[in-house]
């Protein structure tokens, strides 16, 4: 070590040092390809370099504002987010609740509960994609000997139902890692506030109202933000289930970049697409940043 | 104290265990059945006849279904191995050695981690490509330490956060450098915390799709999640051998679930609350 | 063995001063203590001594030689923790030995050096268990044991006896005591504990908000405390305090009818002063065994205390309240009125404003 820097000067060298190379990771992994994706955006190349790259501008963006299908993909990725986010929050802090309390076998119940979360979602998905067969699934068979149904309902391919089908996927899968963040939160209520609210006559429902949900605020607002950001990029769920169908009912903004990308192999028009998606995360992000800010 | 009747509660618990375990259970019947029995009307709740033939198949015509499990595992114990000592090394300093912009360093590395992982598609195929990284297990693992160092060093930093800073400036004042205090300090402390976060960032890295969908092109360097969605069947998804895969391959996440289901929720839950 | 010299030390993190920069000569074998409630900067001066904290300010000597940018292990001093801080996954002998390992020492010598000081401590029979196997005490004699053996030139002390119990601190106490005499090594010792301070110090620094109050023998900081902030933090119960106009050759006690005379003691052209009496510096008598004079008054005891030894008499003295602190045997009750004597050779006096005491700026 050189003598002629001060000690704090040396342990800022080492910090660094310790620092780089994640550093070095997250900006090859994360922050350059965002980079280049936006040069890729505003120009025209091959992958393999054949053709050189040459500035386009806007063009690729005016193609996208253009694209129905696009459009069309905004507002499956926003519908899906939209639905499935609430009935997660509602389940979630009903489980949270429920878990709360004591009772034999919770800890059963909760790694029960946790499963779903731990599991691949894109095997998670196939499992239900043969639930939801039309022909073979368990649900079909389910609802026709029971009487529930007369025809063989079509989960996957109705496109009336293929949006809910999917939500249900969504909210089976994450309602427990909302109820685990909430239930954490939960726990660290202290619990001579609930005695104190007793103590001042409060019932069971007025204890969750007063107590319980303005204390949960901060667990519920991240694990709202964590949820959110996952719905929004979701692709594995459309990609397993339906492949965006039918007639792109289910087509989330991801799957439709990958598409574009991909199948089209239009790396700079796609580009744009994830760009664009970029964006919109990026802006939600912020609107819960503040919130966030906001919350004390 | 409070003798009411808890038939409620437990009508709940079971409800919700019911609803959350069924499509395994479900997926596991499916795997015993015979192909008569997968494709029967009406169909089989119980497999009739119980058989393991689609697991001996497995073994014996699809060997490439077995293979994707073993690169997921390579792929998930040398993403693990990698976030937890480099991501350890950075939460450490920044946390510990009062660097002047530890603070904006962990925001921005909190924020970068929202990045939409197909946002990242179009760069990484390209330059894996140029770099001749598509297909390697260097590459994959390279890409999931990116994706998912951002959450290591939250979890790791948070837990540092909770041992006393003595032990390490009583380290200093015997003799040792920030290297060894890292090495013989902090990390025997707190496996706790290495542990949790290593087994959820494996069980994120044998989940992860996109980026080993992309990055991963070849049939026999796929990772079990998507080598089983691509699964190519003569006619149809061949189910049969769909579910039986399945099964295998969730059957180490179960398993590292149930045994460390506490330090789990403890890692994810701490994780969430910052 | 060696003297240590802050010359002009201070620390700063950016524009906040943490410590004001401040001179010391710490004499070889001398045992310092550095005295002051929590936030006074005492941790900190220690832990710049230390090399834990970085020195934004002057001049560290450790035996002559200027130390601000060495290494901690290379600045020759040990350090005792105040919650121990013992490696949980080493065993005692692994502990004190760890800093000798380090320095690459043979193995035979590290084992006789570390077996000879758990001897000294009584720690002979704990050396192959885990920290969490031994008791309070037990601990910290590890923790003093891992700093012996390093044979350091300085011992540094940052409260190290504030985790214990009661009963058990007073017994480390007269041990540090002990060890030091035998020893003889320079210690710096930090503890917000005037009694920790008053026994064992050879010389007290006071601190207050980042600054030096005074340095002084025990005697020194508690019979001539320099500023009103170290009147009220040695002693205990703490000095009583009022507040003084004057009026011709008197000092009005304000809200009173006290009036004391301006002896010589309490000169100053202040129009107002703060003046103290330590409560054990009060003498109470019942009014007919009382002697006469201008420095005996009227009060009414307003609640006694029994403390054992002593009792705590919360006093009315012309409206002044005032505690004092008699024997234990026969002292007045509540509601009965005697008679107390001020010894005017004991009163201190402090400028209102800058709570300087007179009397040193007189000496000075």
């Amino acid at each position: 070590m050189n003598r002629t820097m001060n000690l704090e000067q040396r342990t800022a060298l080492t910090g660094i040092g310790f620092v780089t190379p994640t550093v070095i990771i997250i900006a090859l992994i994360l922050i350059y390809p965002i980079i280049q994706s936006v040069v890729l955006s505003f120009g025209q190349s091959s992958i393999d370099g054949s053709e050189p790259y040459h500035f386009v501008g806007l063009q690729h963006y005016a193609k996208l504002m253009g694209d129905s299908q696009f459009w069309n993909a905004l507002g499956v990725t926003f519908t899906f987010t939209a639905l499935s986010i609430p009935l997660e929050l509602a389940l979630g802090i009903g489980l949270a609740l429920l878990m709360n309390e004591s009772f034999k076998g919770k800890g059963l119940a909760r790694l029960a509960i946790l499963f779903p979360w731990a599991l691949p979602t894109a095997l998670n998905t196939l499992i239900w994609r043969w639930m939801y067969n039309s022909d073979y699934g368990l649900f079909n068979a389910v609802a026709l000997q029971s009487g529930l149904a007369d025809r063989p309902i079509n989960f996957l391919g109705d496109t009336s139902l293929a949006m809910g089908s999917m939500v249900v996927v969504a909210v089976w899968k994450t309602s427990s890692f909302m109820a685990l963040i909430i239930l954490a939160g939960l726990q660290s209520i202290p619990k001579d506030l609930f005695e104190a609210g007793r103590m001042d006559g409060m019932t069971k429902w007025q204890e969750f109202r007063q107590i319980t949900l303005p204390l949960l605020k901060g667990p519920i607002l991240v694990a709202l933000i964590i949820r959110s950001m996952d719905a929004l990029r979701t692709f594995e769920l459309p990609f397993n289930l339906t492949d965006g169908g039918p007639v792109n009912a289910t087509e989330s903004l991801s799957l439709y970049a990958y598409k574009v990308i991909f199948d089209f192999l239009d790396f700079n028009f796609g580009a744009a697409v994830v760009v664009v998606q970029f964006l919109v995360i990026f802006a939600m992000s912020l609107i819960y940043v503040i919130a966030l800010r906001n919350k004390d | 104290m409070n003798q009411k009747p808890r038939f409620g509660l437990y009508a709940l618990v079971t409800l919700s265990v019911v609803i959350s375990f069924f499509p395994i259970v479900w997926l596991i019947l499916t795997s015993f059945k015979n192909t008569a029995g997968i494709y029967a009307w009406p169909p089989q709740y119980w497999p009739d006849p119980f058989t393991l033939e689609n697991y001996i198949s497995i073994f014996t015509n699809s060997p490439e279904l077995l293979r994707y499990i073993l690169n997921s595992f390579i792929v998930g114990v040398g993403t693990t191995a990698i976030t937890l000592l480099l991501g350890g090394l950075s939460a450490y300093a920044l946390s510990r050695l009062g660097m002047r912009f530890a603070g904006v360093l962990m925001v921005g590395i909190l924020a970068v981690s929202m990045f939409p992982p197909v946002s990242l598609l179009p760069s990484l195929f390209q330059n894996f490509l140029n770099f001749g990284l598509l297909n390697t297990y260097t590459g994959l693992i390279l890409a999931h330490a990116g994706l998912f160092l951002p959450f290591t060093v939250w979890m790791l930093a948070s837990y540092f956060a909770t041992l006393p800073v003595e032990i390490e400036e009583a380290a200093r004042m015997d003799g040792m450098g920030f290297l060894r205090i890292f090495l013989t300090i902090v990390l025997p402390l707190s496996w706790p915390g290495f542990v949790a976060t290593g087994l959820i960032v494996f069980i994120f890295s044998w989940n992860e799709f996109p980026l080993a969908l992309v990055l991963m092109t070849q049939n026999a360097m796929r990772t079990a999640p998507v080598g089983i969605s691509l699964y190519p069947g003569e006619y149809a998804f061949p189910w049969e051998t769909i579910s039986t895969a399945t099964v295998l391959a969730i059957i180490p996440v179960l398993v590292i679930t149930a045994i460390f289901q506490k330090q789990i929720v403890g890692g994810l839950t701490a994780g969430a609350g910052k | 063995m060696a003297s240590v010299t802050l010359n002009q030390i201070g620390k700063a993190y950016g524009a906040v001063t943490a410590v004001e920069q401040f001179d010391l000569e710490i004499a070889d074998g001398e045992f310092l203590v550095l005295l002051g409630p929590s936030g006074c900067g005492k941790s900190t001066t220690l832990r710049m001594i230390a090399g834990l904290e970085s020195i934004t300010h002057g001049d560290l000597m450790i035996g002559g030689k200027r130390v601000n940018d060495i290494d901690p292990k290379d600045r020759g001093v040990a350090m005792v923790f105040q919650n121990y801080a013992l490696y949980p996954h080493k065993s005692v002998f692994d502990n004190m030995a760890m800093a000798l390992k380090l320095q690459k020492m043979p193995k035979a010598e590290i084992a006789e050096r570390v077996n000879g000081v758990a001897d000294m401590l009584g720690l002979t029979p704990y050396l192959e268990r885990k920290p969490a196997a031994l008791s309070g005490g037990q601990r910290q004699r590890v923790a003093i044991g891992r700093a012996i053996v390093r044979t350091p030139e300085v011992f540094l002390f940052d409260e190290p006896l504030s985790n214990l119990d009661a009963k058990l601190r007073v017994k480390m106490r007269m041990e540090l005591q002990e060890l030091h005499g035998r020893m003889g090594v320079t210690s710096i010792y930090v503890t917000h504990d005037q009694v920790e301070a008053m026994t064992l110090a050879d010389r007290i620094v006071i601190l207050n908000g980042g600054k030096v109050a005074q340095i002084g023998t025990p005697r020194e900081v508690y019979d001539h405390p320099a500023t009103e902030f170290v009147a009220g933090f040695i002693g205990s119960p703490a000095m009583n305090f009022m507040s003084g106009r004057r009026t011709g050759d008197h000092w009005q006690i304000i809200d009173s009818d006290l009036v004391l005379h301006a002896t010589e003691r309490l000169q100053s052209t202040d129009p107002a002063l703060t003046l103290g009496v330590r409560p054990e510096h009060l003498e109470v008598f019942a009014p007919e065994d009382a002697p006469e004079g201008p420095w005996v008054f009227d009060a009414k005891v307003k609640l006694a205390e029994l403390l054992g030894a002593d009792a705590l008499l919360n006093l009315s003295v012309m409206g002044q309240p005032m505690l004092a602190r008699v024997g234990g045997t026969d002292f007045p009750l509540a509601g009965q009125s005697v008679r107390v004597r001020i010894d005017p050779a004991r009163l201190h006096a402090f400028h209102p404003k800058t709570g300087l005491s007179i009397h040193s700026e007189a000496k000075q």
